[in-house]
C-alpha cells in the first residue's frame, strides 16, 4: 500500500472518530431549565406568603412544567434525540412528579411542615443534580448537589423561619446563580464548536 | 497471506461516511441538524443521503413539528452492521500502520 493510500485510510478512520464524538457531545442545553425554576419557586415562596399557600404551589409548578415544555420542544426542535439527553430528561421529570404529588398529598393531609419541605426537596434536588452531574460530567453541577444536601442537614436541626432562609438561599446559589452560569458556559461552548467545523465532500 | 478486505464503496465516500458515523451515535437526526456537521450543502447532503436510503443504510421520516416540515434520518441495522464491518476491513487494511 502506497503512502498515499494509507494517508487516505488513516483519514477514513479520522472521519468517523470526530463525527461519533461530534454526535456524543451533547449541544443541548439546561442552564435555563434552572433559571426558570428557581424563578418559579420564588413566585410560589411570595404568592404563598401574600396569602394562597393552598393553591400557590400547585399552580406555580403546573405552569412552570407547560413553560418548560413549550420552551424545551421548541429549543430541541432540531437537535438530534440522544440517550444523553432522554437519560436528563428521564431524571428530572421522575424528581418533579414525585415531588409533586408528594407535596400535594402532604398538603392535603396537614402534614406540610416547612422543615420537612424543604428536607424533602433538598434531598430530592440534591440526588438529581448529583445524577445529572455523573453523566454530564459537570463538577460544578455536583456542587449543587452538595449544596441541597447541606440545606436539607441544617433544615432539620434548625426553627422554621431558619429553615424557610436556607431555602432561599440554596434556591439562590443552585438556580438562579447556576442556571445563568450554565447558560454562559452553554453559550461559550457552543461558539467554540461552531468555529471548529470543517467541511465534508462526498 | 490473508486476502485484504475489500471496503464498501456506498460508505467509503467522505460525506457518506461522516453521515453514517454521526447516526451512529444519535437515535435519530434533522436534515438541517446533519447539515451542519458537516457543512455541506443541501444539493450534496441529499444526494448523499440518498444514495445510503436506497443502500437500506438509513432510514427516513418526514413529519410536521409546529406546522415546519421536518426530515429526520435514522440509521438502520444493516446500516450498523455495514459500518461496522467498514471499519475492521479498514483496520485489517491499515495493520500495524494503525498507530504508527
Amino acid at each position: 500500500m502506497s503512502n498515499v493510500e494509507e494517508q487516505e485510510l488513516k483519514d477514513r478512520l479520522s472521519i468517523i472518530e470526530s463525527m461519533i464524538a461530534e454526535g456524543r457531545r451533547t449541544t443541548e442545553s439546561w442552564g435555563w431549565t434552572f433559571l426558570l425554576w428557581g424563578v418559579a419557586y420564588y413566585f410560589a415562596i411570595a404568592w404563598s406568603a401574600l396569602g394562597s399557600p393552598a393553591i400557590a404551589w400547585p399552580v406555580t409548578m403546573i405552569a412552570a412544567s407547560v413553560l418548560t415544555g413549550v420552551i424545551g420542544s421548541r429549543i430541541s426542535a432540531k437537535q438530534p434525540e440522544t440517550t444523553t439527553g432522554r437519560a436528563m430528561a428521564a431524571i428530572w421529570i421522575g424528581m418533579g412528579i414525585s415531588l409533586f404529588i408528594l407535596m400535594i398529598c402532604l398538603g392535603m393531609t396537614g402534614r406540610l411542615d416547612l422543615r420537612i419541605s424543604v428536607a424533602i426537596i433538598g434531598a430530592m434536588l440534591g440526588a438529581s443534580n448529583a445524577i445529572s452531574s455523573i453523566i454530564l460530567g459537570w463538577k460544578m453541577q455536583f456542587a449543587c448537589a452538595v449544596v441541597w444536601w447541606t440545606a436539607m442537614v441544617a433544615a432539620l436541626f434548625t426553627t422554621e423561619n431558619i429553615a424557610g432562609i436556607i431555602f432561599l438561599v440554596a434556591i439562590f446559589f443552585c438556580q438562579i446563580v447556576f442556571g445563568i452560569y450554565g447558560m454562559i458556559a452553554e453559550s461559550r461552548r457552543n461558539k467554540a464548536r461552531a468555529g471548529a467545523q470543517g467541511a465534508f465532500h462526498a | 497471506m490473508p486476502d485484504l478486505p475489500e471496503l464498501n464503496p456506498v460508505i467509503h465516500g467522505k460525506l457518506r461516511l461522516a453521515l453514517l458515523s454521526l447516526l451512529s451515535s444519535v437515535e435519530e437526526a434533522e436534515f438541517t441538524w446533519l447539515r451542519s456537521k458537516t457543512a455541506s450543502t443541501d444539493g450534496n447532503l441529499g444526494a448523499q443521503l440518498l444514495k445510503l436510503e436506497e443502500a437500506g443504510y438509513v432510514a427516513v421520516e418526514k413529519k410536521f413539528v409546529q406546522r415546519k416540515p421536518q426530515t429526520l434520518y435514522r440509521m438502520t441495522e444493516s446500516g450498523r452492521e455495514a459500518l461496522t464491518q467498514y471499519v475492521h476491513a479498514l483496520k485489517q487494511l491499515l495493520g500495524s500502520a494503525i498507530n504508527a
